[in-house]
């Protein structure tokens, strides 16, 4: 409401860049809106105000009249959506379909009674251009692809033979009715035909929406599903070529004529399926290259299946088709190259378009039900239904028998009928219904009426029965799981010895063909398409991080307990003190593991000095490591239509951030860049001679917010300026002179490493750096050298004051160094508290909503040369913004966290203690921790899991290619920052 | 082909592969003319060398595996036709009212097994597993990750705690899947 202001009408008072001067032609107050949301701060306004007078309040329906129906419309499907599932009782026995099309008949009814608007909301194009796409991309590209592919043959046989032999025999059947004289018109084979090519035509929106809910076993469903989206095209060339033969008359059709439907039919399919797949692999390309801008990733998946869709119709092909394929072909692709939020943006998008649609679609069937002028013909309407329910019956036995013979798994008695069963009819040949020019065919209204006839009988009769059959007839019903490691691997192997043994055999089957496509995607396709291509089996490593992550959760809450005994008051020392110990003394249980049957490697064996920190450190690679370097592909195994796996997501989400912190860390061009931009904007950058803190809480914000939009995985790719975490520490320091550093340095020579870390991060990044590093350097420099190490260790580590923030790594870092530079370290941290802390509690604060700051921002030394090291930085609400923080964070933490052990009791204690314990020893911990897991071994399967893999990964990790380097690098910087801290701690001293 | 090989395999060879492993003598006779003509030497047997003439079969990733699978049986690295039908055996899918030893669940789940165990010592350790992954996977992928995937397998598989999967333990993994599907193959009459 407007009070003293003007409300401007918004697509009027703002331009892209804000609020604009209204022309002055018209006055401003023509546009208001009464009903608008006020925007009252206009600064616009007061200055208008002056010079004229206007209407303070008008109405004004005409101009927004269409997309205000459009919205209402919406806006009441959607909330007669919600009002079904308040009612459990009602929905759990009608289909969701049923339901829409009875509020939109009540609908329908209430606007015919006024008649104050005469609406007829289904046009044909309003169902094509615009309803059926989403739905039709949600099913492509959610589509199943290995089964869809294994049935192709049963699907194309359904949806192309079945369809004709529908279309020919209900036209045919209707027709020699017709003769009798019983409809009591006169009914020419054409009409009959073109009538029964359209009301043939099973409906992929009907089936979506009641399969959905029916759950029937994935191979009914895919073979039901996929005829209903690929007679599409025969659909679409039967009504187009009878239509065409009706007008121009029996008389003068040739059998050229057939011939060339034959042909279009050809042309119409092969050519949609083109279209798509070539626009599908268009949009993997493209979003090849999105990674600098995240946040339009969705907006082409989107955009360019569309493009896809109305490219084939342009042409006169199989839009279904080519959308189908379009969302089938770019999947693999798309979801290898764009960010873990844009897919699930897509994911959602997706679910919501096609959902509203399949609303509006049968909230719109019910409406224009009422409307219509209707010419009911019983006879018509009932031998419609009986042919149609006949011949569905008569074509899936008939065709499913061929299948038979081609098919391993048979089709059982049982599964033909609910395939006849389920063959509804929908929205679609409504839409053609109404396509159908009534000036050529006179029968037209009655075509109409008897195709909404058949869909009611479809939907509501089908419908309602079929979930009561399906449970009587003991259907095979669906159970959806995620697979198992073992799963995966074995059915994956069991798919390559197949192929070998249908090689060996010389037939060309399935498991043939498809690891044909595999070899030829692997190596001419997927390099192309992806930005960083991964692999001959992406599955495999995607199950694997997600059963990774669900390891580690398990184990964070198996562990709680643990976790809330640490003491809140040790002392700094005390926890390196006992951490050493428990370095050095070791638990028997680990040693026990040690020596087990893979740790032959008698540089592994002889390194037992700090078995804890490796065990620690596998602990860490098993939740991190292994976490964060998996492709990331997330796809459900089977299809839903309107349910997006939040679990599912909750995953994803952690194992995402956890990979961009890996990126931050690992990331060598990336900390280029930094610098270079760090040298660039000066604003930002505050330099101070020895600490350099810079970072608003506006500058925090909105990178943060850019983050948030554009992570982009695991990328190591160069990275947008500012899309980092806000507050940047820096610090100039002289060169580093220990001799370790010398090998780093030369890939580090003319580095300014920068290291950005979001504030939620920031535990997890310090402390995989650190671990990285250990583990790498340990074993290359042999034994020795463990006194030497430490040093490497940032100094910002051993800082109390970040202890109290939790940052348990760090901690545990520093401890390992204090032995050895006591007066640096407490140098170090005076220095540091004083220097970082306003900057760094700010920022603390405001990243974390709870208040607590389990991620502080550490000041950070820097590399040498005055180069830039920007201290970690914050973040956690994305932690917190993903639904239960704690375990968020034990996630992260523990992923990151070299000393996997030591971390992650302390992210466990985000709850009320987390103050205290914060402080507590995280070497105390670590140690009792790890002993704690052994003991636990035999209770509890899935800890030990994690501790036994944690410690033989040992032997095993020495060889390896890309990790060793991730180390190099991150040992580097560690390196560098320790050996600044030295200095500027020397400075203190 | 179909002449010589019809003319090579006598009726009572036929009869006791058809029983044996239940292939019927059409398939079986279509199965010899595809074995002479993989028997690039003719002398009734195929090496190692003849399977891996197979274009499709030698970029197998598995091939190794495939291959040696045949020659489980045979002490001289020669698999002879009812040997080599016996391997195929397995892969026969599964009828209700003609249950064959060969070919059932268990077998077929043994096969797989068998794939993996690379010392026939009736367990798969990690590096065996390892070894397995290595040719499945390629070179994309880092040593280290592959070794925690075994390892998080076998230990995801691993009831009695010994760090090997034995094929007990093998079957029970792969419960829910559908093994008598996936391991078989449509055999032409």
């Amino acid at each position: 409401m407007t009070v003293d202001g003007i409300s401007t009408y918004p697509g009027l008072g703002f331009g892209p860049m804000g609020p604009v001067e209204p022309l002055p032609g018209e006055p401003p107050g023509t546009q208001l809106r009464q009903n608008q949301d006020t925007t009252t701060e206009l600064p616009t306004t007061e200055k208008t105000k002056k010079e004229r007078t206007f209407v303070i309040a008008a109405f004004e329906f005409h101009r927004v009249e269409t997309p205000f129906l459009i919205g209402l419309w919406i806006f009441f499907a959607s909330l007669a959506k919600i009002g079904f599932h308040m009612a459990p009782k009602l929905s759990r026995m009608l289909p969701e379909s049923c339901l829409l099309v009875f509020v939109g008949v009540l609908i329908g009814a209430l606007l015919l009674s006024t008649h104050s608007v005469h609406v007829q909301p289904l046009t044909p194009d309003t169902f094509f251009l615009y309803m059926l796409p989403p739905i039709i991309l949600d099913a492509g590209y959610f589509m199943p692809n290995r089964l869809f592919f294994d049935h192709l043959g049963t699907i194309l046989l359904f949806a192309v033979v079945g369809t004709v032999f529908n279309t020919l025999t209900i036209g045919a059947s209707l027709w020699a009715c017709g003769q009798t004289g019983m409809f009591g018109c006169t009914t020419p084979l054409l009409d009959m035909l073109l009538f029964g090519a359209l009301i043939s035509a099973v409906d992929p929106v009907a089936v979506l929406a009641v399969f959905e809910e029916i759950h029937v076993d994935e191979v009914l469903y895919i073979v039901v599903f996929g005829e209903s989206l690929l007679n599409d095209a025969v659909t679409v060339v039967l009504y187009h070529m009878f239509e065409a033969y009706t007008e121009m008359g029996p008389s003068r059709l040739v059998y050229t004529d057939i011939l060339a439907g034959l042909a279009s039919f050809l042309v119409v399919a092969v050519g949609g399926t083109c279209i798509g797949v070539v626009w599908g692999f268009a949009t993997g390309l493209v979003t090849r290259f999105t990674n600098e801008v995240r946040v339009i990733e969705p907006i082409f998946i989107f955009v360019m299946a569309y493009l896809a869709y109305l490219n084939a119709e342009m042409f006169h092909m199989s839009g279904i088709l080519a959308i189908t394929f379009c969302g089938i072909t770019m999947k693999n692709y798309v979801e290898a190259n764009i960010s873990h939020k844009s897919h699930t943006t897509i994911k959602y998008t997706m679910k919501m378009l096609s959902s509203s649609s399949e609303t509006i679609i049968f909230m719109f069937l019910g409406v224009a039900t009422v409307n219509n002028t209707h010419v009911w013909n019983t006879w018509f309407v009932l031998l419609t239904i009986v042919f149609c329910s006949i011949f569905r019956i008569i074509g899936v036995y008939i065709f499913s028998a061929v299948a038979n013979k081609f098919r391993l798994h048979k089709l059982n008695r049982v599964e033909k009928f609910v395939m006849s069963y389920g063959g509804l009819r929908g929205a679609v040949a409504f839409a053609l219904v109404l396509l159908i020019d009534p000036t050529v065919v006179n029968l037209q209204p009655m075509f109409v009426t008897t195709t909404i006839a058949v869909i009611y009988f479809t939907v509501f009769i089908q419908g309602i029965t079929i979930k009561p059959l399906v449970k009587i007839l003991n259907v095979k019903t669906a159970e959806k799981r995620k697979p198992t490691m073992n799963e995966r691997i074995h059915e994956r192997c069991m798919d390559h010895l197949m192929a070998g043994i249908e090689d060996i055999l010389g037939k060309h089957g399935n498991h043939h063909m498809r690891d044909k496509f595999k070899r030829f995607d692997n190596r001419f396709i997927r390099p192309f398409l992806l930005r960083n291509y991964q692999g001959a089996e992406p599955k495999i490593l995607e199950t694997y991080s997600k059963l990774a992550m669900r390891d580690a959760i398990e184990y964070m809450q198996r562990n709680a307990s643990t976790i809330g005994n640490i003491s809140g008051a040790e002392s700094m020392s005390a926890i390196f003190k006992n951490y050493t110990n428990t370095n050095f003394n070791g638990s028997p249980s680990f040693s026990q593991i040690d020596t087990s049957t893979w740790n032959i490697d008698m540089q592994e064996l002889e390194y037992n000095p700090s078995k804890k920190d490796l065990t620690d450190a596998k602990i860490h690679h098993l939740l991190a490591e292994e976490l964060c370097k998996p492709f990331r592909r997330h796809r459900r195994l089977s299809y839903s239509r309107h349910a997006v796996n939040e679990r599912d997501l909750g995953i994803q989400v952690n194992y995402k951030t956890h990979m961009n912190i890996r990126r931050r860390v690992g990331d060598r061009k990336h900390h280029h860049k930094r610098s270079k931009r760090g040298k660039q904007d000066g604003k930002n950058h505050v330099t101070f001679p020895e600490f350099q803190q810079n970072g608003s809480a506006k500058q925090f914000t909105h990178d943060y917010i850019d983050e948030v939009l554009q992570e982009d995985g695991e990328e190591r790719e160069v990275r947008r300026d500012g899309d980092d975490g806000g507050i940047t520490f820096t610090a100039k320091s002289p060169l580093p002179n220990e001799d370790i550093l010398e090998e780093d340095e030369r890939r580090l020579s003319d580095d300014n490493d920068n290291y950005n870390m979001i504030v939620a991060e920031q535990a997890r990044v310090a402390t995989p750096t650190a671990t990285e590093t250990m583990l790498p350097w340990k074993r290359e420099e042999a034994e020795g050298s463990g006194a030497l190490k430490q040093s490497e260790f940032p100094s910002w580590a051993s800082n109390k004051e970040y202890l109290a923030y939790n940052s348990p790594s760090s901690t545990f870092l520093g401890g390992i160094e204090k032995p050895k530079h006591p007066k640096s370290i407490i140098g170090l941290f005076r220095r540091e508290s004083s220097s970082s802390t306003q900057g760094a509690a700010e920022a603390v604060v405001l990243s974390d909503s709870e208040g607590h700051r389990e991620s502080t921002s550490k000041g950070e030394a820097s590399s040498k040369d005055g180069g830039v090291r920007q201290g970690p930085s914050l973040l956690s609400k994305r932690s917190t913004s993903l639904g239960g923080p704690s375990v968020l964070l034990m996630e992260d933490v523990a992923h990151s966290d070299p000393l996997g052990a030591s971390s992650r009791p302390a992210s466990i204690m985000q709850g009320p203690q987390r103050g205290q314990c914060r402080r507590g020893s995280m070497m105390e911990l670590t140690g009792s921790m790890s002993r704690d897991a052994i003991t636990e071994e035999k209770c509890c399967k899935s800890l030990p899991e994690s501790e036994r893999m944690g410690v033989r990964r040992l032997p095993l990790g020495q060889s390896l290619g890309r990790e060793p380097f991730i180390r190099q690098l991150t040992l580097a910087s560690s390196l560098t920052t320790s050996s600044s801290s030295e200095d500027s701690s020397d400075e203190n001293t | 082909m179909g002449n010589k090989s019809s003319l090579l395999l006598r009726e009572e060879e036929i009869a006791q592969i058809q029983e044996e492993t239940g292939f019927t003598p059409n398939q079986i006779e279509r199965l010899y003319s595809r074995f002479t003509s993989l028997d690039k030497n003719d002398c009734g047997t195929l090496s190692r060398e003849d399977f891996l003439r197979i274009p499709e079969l030698a970029i197998n990733p598995l091939s190794e595996r495939i291959v040696q699978s045949f020659f489980a049986e045979s002490h001289d690295d020669r698999v002879n036709f009812l040997q080599f039908m016996r391997v195929l055996a397995h892969f026969r899918p599964i009828k209700k009212n003609r249950e064959n030893k060969l070919n059932c669940r268990e077998e077929k789940l043994r096969f797989a097994f068998s794939m993996y165990d690379l010392d026939s010592d009736g367990k798969i350790s990690r590096d065996e597993l390892l070894a397995i992954l290595h040719m499945m996977v390629g070179a994309n992928i880092s040593e280290e990750q592959l070794t925690s995937i075994a390892e998080r397998t076998i230990i995801e598989a691993d009831t009695n705690n010994d760090q090997m999967i034995s094929f007990e333990e093998f079957c029970r993994a792969l419960e829910r899947t559908d093994v008598e599907q996936k391991m078989s193959i449509r055999f032409l009459n």
